[in-house]
């Protein structure tokens, strides 16, 4: 482009002086001096979309973290709501057990459904199975509220449930952690399975003892992205899982739970200050929370870069 | 049938209330006993000293009214209209308090979600702020809708630095959600307010944008006050707001108030829970035509002329619009029952009892309808005659 | 999704045989004794099904808002897209039959509206987040250093992380009332009356509309695009970056000779994909469009409704229809919509499964 091959170029002749044929001192250096000027502009727009990246993320969390604690009480923590005031800990444990529920279900068949696409099938052929995971996780979320809804609540008989909660969150968030298996298991070096296979062992044994450990760590990442974003939804949750004053109870159906989107998003309509107090907090142990998973994540991914660089650093 | 037939003998007018008609109730709870054979004397009479702690009358007559619940332990779950749910959330705990065995959970979906999980049997009370349509009615034969308190709807506005309170009539207000009107100082707005200064500020018309039972009187006011303009059909929970450049929607009641704050020159329709909130928001409040002609605002004593007026109106199902009455001098012409919607057929007779109980206390004036509950939402309480009727659809109630 | 990998720096080599990672089988080899070749099999199997379930789950989903939209589509006809009202009819009144469905008298659906205000939200959204996002990854991989860029790839994953109701919050109550205050009368004042720029006039409402909804959305896309963007720009070849700085090329030069050509497909894919989370996503816009029904938006400022915002504020009062025509017209209207987005989702992965070496991100693009 900026290529001109030295002795071509005609310096007074030429009828368009900005074109790269035109050598003359003055002219490069004139054009020289543009385009680091085009080079500088270029590296203060990016500067300033780095900025604009940062501004809503500061703006976000102090906005949060100021009204969630202009009055905070560690009540909230301890005590359950009611009506609009009172705390949280119904929403809190509700979120708790949705996760918890949310993190075995997608566990069990997000894991298992990655170790198929990265052991088990066969090259090129798991194409549909890995694009259907990937593009369920395109389906918008209320969209799966709304089939959940009129699907397991209403048809099904199963009401306002843990059971419908727990059953749309984990098809929402199941390709997050079918998508994690599959890396971590496909970045384990082929090295370790011909190894074992060289040693005899049973292509189901190796995968237990010698495959699955050092992917362990990218699987259980994915996995708490996927309880994260199952942290903070609300749209596959306000017609699934309803909401309830209680804690949790024992049952799958027919038990409406509590979970820490629906203040938010109900109670800062309500026409109480306690209703508006309870939704800023609820935003607060939100962000919280999610923050949390990010880091835990962080701290397992570098744990497990330093132990893997000072394991391999003797051979 | 036979319980119809007593509480017919209540609506009567009869100036010492309470007395007379829980005289008149004592048989409607016997007959309930009869007819369920579960209500005990003995729960009568602990219901009696929970009663007499509350009020300070020392006799029993305005006792029978409230059922008393059953001995073991039930939860019972509520859900829908979110203009109900502070009001059960008063309700809820105090009841609680009187009945440790019994525990209600609340939850504010929305009235639409009340009356279809009320219907399925996802809950047991649905709260609604508009009553069952016939085509829902047979769909659902089981589903009573019962009145449970009366609420109002204010007029706001946001028009900064304006003198004194602005009249409005349904004409003019259809005339302002139809972009027939579009400045306040129009020449019709002036005509019913002489005196009062009007700014040019173009009018801004705000409406639910979530389907609501606000939304559902409000154009029922301007269907009944002005149907050439708005047009006599033209009401329901959501409906088509003519599509005006200035029309702007809001989501519940709190966007409402919000969405009018921040906009000079709104016109809102609020639920009267959210008096406060429009009063810090230095939102006026009109006075609105009724259907004699007077402008007023919601009050006490509006409010209760209204439903006075429509209480022998009201039908034994509670189904009926308290909207622009023709009776009233005094009444304001925007009130509406809240209703309860429960399913006839329970799945136990513990449940039946339990919600005939805890429904009955609610609406009883010396239970949840007392003036220390409702005051607290803006709400007001049932006519005697409409509470004898609510008493008994509730005693339609039993396990299939 | 930053996954961790098991031994730095080496790259996976493809399945040697087309067989999986898992090679021949072992029991290929005579006088090996076989412990558990049964459980071997059990996990073959119901690994397979777990991972037939997504795929599953998506054509159930399909199949279920279909069956449940079919009295809508055949009632709403294809009229849907191009009406502009939106009127549920009287429920009050008896029900009429119209096209062989039963629906509340008067009633009469049109997404059009609802189809431009998704659209222009999510255009608004892009035309913001793109450049941003493609800013941050150019500056993350060539200017900053190790530990910033960490940092940064961090903030990436805190916007992801966020939750989607508590950026509707704070738009609803912060960004919207602070651009209607600050921001939106001084461009409505200063844009000149041109095309395109036409849309920048005029009444600046409340806070709530295209602008504050755009803003969000762009939020809330750009870690999907950014991060996509920095893995990219990571694996252009650094010899051929340099050989173009040896030839004297500014900065700016090298982005637009080398990387770009490098990164395009893979970037675009990640653009659409981000399109696609704009297109759908629900609570944000829900909270600060204003979800007007029946009105095209008229400039940048105006509220509007966006399909996946109106489904979840319609639906309750959707459920007072007793004829269920209400109900069944939101699943119509979920349908498009989920059209809409898987089309962008499987564009973008079809896109860049061709012709790139970086799959694209999952979800959110953590």
């Amino acid at each position: 482009m900026a290529t001109v091959p030295v002795g071509t170029a005609l310096p007074t002749a030429s009828p368009h002086p900005d074109r790269a044929l035109d050598t003359r001192p003055s002219v490069r250096r004139r054009r020289w001096s543009r385009r680091r000027a085009a080079n500088a502009v270029y590296w203060g727009a990016c500067a300033a979309a780095l900025a604009g990246v940062a501004a809503p993320v500061v703006w976000v969390l102090a906005g949060v973290v100021n009204s969630g604690l202009r009055d905070w009480h560690w009540s909230v923590l301890t005590t359950q709501t009611v009506g609009t005031g009172g705390g949280l800990l119904n929403a809190i444990a509700g979120t708790l057990v949705i996760v918890v529920g949310v993190a075995v279900i997608v566990g069990i068949v997000g894991i298992a459904g990655g170790i198929y696409l990265a052991e088990f099938c066969p090259e090129g052929r798991g194409g549909l199975l890995r694009g259907g995971s990937e593009i369920l996780s395109g389906a918008p979320s209320i969209v799966l509220g709304y089939v959940g809804y009129v699907t397991l609540v209403v048809r099904f008989h199963w009401g306002f449930s843990l059971a419908a909660a727990l059953a749309v969150l984990s098809v929402m968030v199941v390709p997050y952690v079918v998508k994690a298996t599959e890396v971590s298991l496909r970045s384990v070096p082929t090295a370790y399975r011909d190894g074992s296979e060289a040693l005899g062992m049973p292509s189901g044994y190796a995968l237990r003892r010698v495959v699955l450990r050092p992917a362990l760590p990218g699987i259980v990442t994915g996995l708490i992205v996927a309880m994260a974003i199952a942290v903070g939804e609300t749209a596959p949750l306000l017609y699934t899982a309803g909401w309830s004053n209680n804690l949790p109870t024992a049952h799958l159906f027919h038990a409406p739970i509590a979970y820490l989107t629906y203040p938010v998003w109900t109670f800062y309509n309500q026409p109480y200050a306690s209703a508006h107090r309870l939704a800023a907090v609820a935003a607060l142990l939100l962000v919280v929370l999610a923050l949390l998973m990010i880091v835990v994540s962080r701290i397992i991914v570098a744990v497990t870069q330093r132990h893997s660089e000072t394991s391999s650093a003797p051979h | 049938m036979d319980v119809i037939k007593h509480t017919d003998e209540v609506r009567t007018p009869q100036p010492s209330g309470p007395t007379r008609v829980s005289r008149r109730l004592r048989p409607v709870a016997f007959g309930a006993l009869a007819l369920t054979g579960a209500v005990a004397l003995a729960a009568c009479s602990s219901s009696t000293t929970a009663a007499t702690t509350t009020t300070t009358k020392p006799a029993a007559p305005a006792v029978p009214k409230i059922i008393a619940p059953p001995s073991s332990t039930v939860a019972l779950t509520e859900t829908g209209s979110t203009l109900l749910y502070p009001l059960f959330n008063f309700w809820a705990p105090a009841y609680s308090k009187l009945y440790p065995n019994i525990s209600i959970t609340t939850a504010g979906t929305g009235s639409g979600t009340g009356i279809a999980q009320a219907a399925a049997g996802a809950v047991d009370i649905g709260a609604s702020d508009a009553y069952l349509s016939s085509a829902q009615v047979a769909q659902n034969p089981g589903l009573l809708n019962i009145p449970l308190a009366i609420s109002a709807q204010m007029i706001n506005y946001n028009l900064p630095g304006l003198s004194g309170t602005l009249k409005l009539s349904p004409s003019v207000i259809a005339q302002m959600y139809t972009g027939k009107i579009t400045t306040w100082n129009n020449a019709a707005v002036a005509a019913i307010n002489p005196g009062i200064t009007l700014p040019s500020t173009p009018v801004i018309p705000l409406h639910r944008s979530d389907g609501s039972g606000d939304t559902f009187i409000f154009s029922q006011y301007m269907a009944k006050g002005d149907p050439s303009v708005w047009g006599a059909n033209n009401f329901g929970t959501s409906i088509a707001f003519p599509a005006i450049p200035t029309a702007v929607g809001a989501n519940g009641n709190g966007g409402m108030v919000s969405e009018c704050a921040k906009t000079v020159g709104c016109i809102a329709y609020i639920g009267i829970s959210f008096k406060a909130q429009t009063q810090s928001a230095n939102l006026g409040e009109a006075m609105i035509e009724n259907g004699t002609g007077n402008y007023l605002l919601p009050t006490n004593a509006t409010i209760d002329a209204e439903s006075a007026s429509f209480a022998n109106a009201t039908p034994p199902n509670g189904a009926i619009s308290m909207v622009y009455s023709t009776t009233a001098a005094q009444g304001y012409p925007i009130i509406n029952y809240e209703y309860g919607i429960i399913n006839s057929k329970q799945s136990s007779s513990t449940t039946a009892r339990a919600i005939q109980a805890f429904v009955s206390w609610a609406i009883s004036p010396t239970g949840g309808n007392a003036d220390s509950f409702l005051s607290q939402v803006g709400f007001r309480p049932l006519p005697a005659a409409v509470v004898a009727q609510s008493q008994a659809q509730l005693q339609t109630i039993s396990a299939s | 999704m930053t996954v961790p990998v098991a031994s730095p720096g080496r790259p996976v080599p493809p399945a040697p045989d087309g067989r999986g990672p898992s090679g021949p089988r072992w029991d290929a080899a005579p006088g090996v004794i076989r412990p558990r070749h049964d459980t071997e099999g059990m996990v073959r199997w119901g690994t397979r099904l777990a991972a037939l379930l997504p795929g599953a789950a998506l054509v159930g989903l399909a199949v279920a808002l279909l069956i449940e939209a079919l009295p809508a589509i055949r009632g709403n006809g294809f009229g849907f897209f191009t009406r502009t009202t939106w009127d549920p009819g009287n429920f009050y009144n008896p029900p009429v039959v119209v096209n062989g469905v039963a629906r509340p008298d008067g009633a009469s659906y049109g997404a059009f509206p609802l189809i431009v205000g998704t659209l222009a939200s999510s255009t608004i959204a892009m035309v913001i987040a793109v450049p941003v996002a493609f800013g941050t990854a150019m500056i993350v991989v060539h200017k900053l250093p190790r530990r910033l860029s960490n940092t940064v790839g961090m903030l990436l994953e805190m916007l992801a992380g966020i939750p989607s109701v508590v950026f509707g919050l704070w738009a609803a109550l912060t960004l919207g009332p602070f651009l209607a205050h600050h921001v939106s009368p001084f461009i409505s004042r200063t844009m000149p009356d041109v095309p395109v720029l036409r849309f920048f006039k005029g009444p600046v409402g409340s806070g709530e509309g295209l602008l504050t909804s755009g803003l969000v959305l762009a939020v809330m896309v750009v870690p999907i695009i950014a991060s996509t963007t920095r893995d990219l720009l990571r694996q252009v070849p650094r010899g051929t970056q340099e050989g173009a700085v040896a030839l004297g090329m500014t900065d700016l030069e090298v982005v637009r000779s080398v990387s770009i050509p490098w990164v395009r497909t893979g970037v675009i894919g990640a653009c659409v994909l981000g399109l696609g989370r704009a297109l759908g996503e629900t609570m944000a816009v829900a909270m600060a469009s204003g979800t007007v029904l029946g009105t095209v938006p008229r400039n940048v400022y105006s509220t509007f409704g966006s399909m996946a915002g109106v489904i979840v504020s319609q639906l309750d009062s959707a459920l007072t229809d007793a004829t269920g025509f209400a109900v069944e017209t939101l699943a119509y209207l979920g349908l498009v919509l989920l059209a809409m987005s898987l089309l962008a989702n499987i564009g973008a992965r079809l896109l860049v499964r061709r012709a790139s070496t970086t799959a694209l991100p999952v979800g959110r693009g953590i």
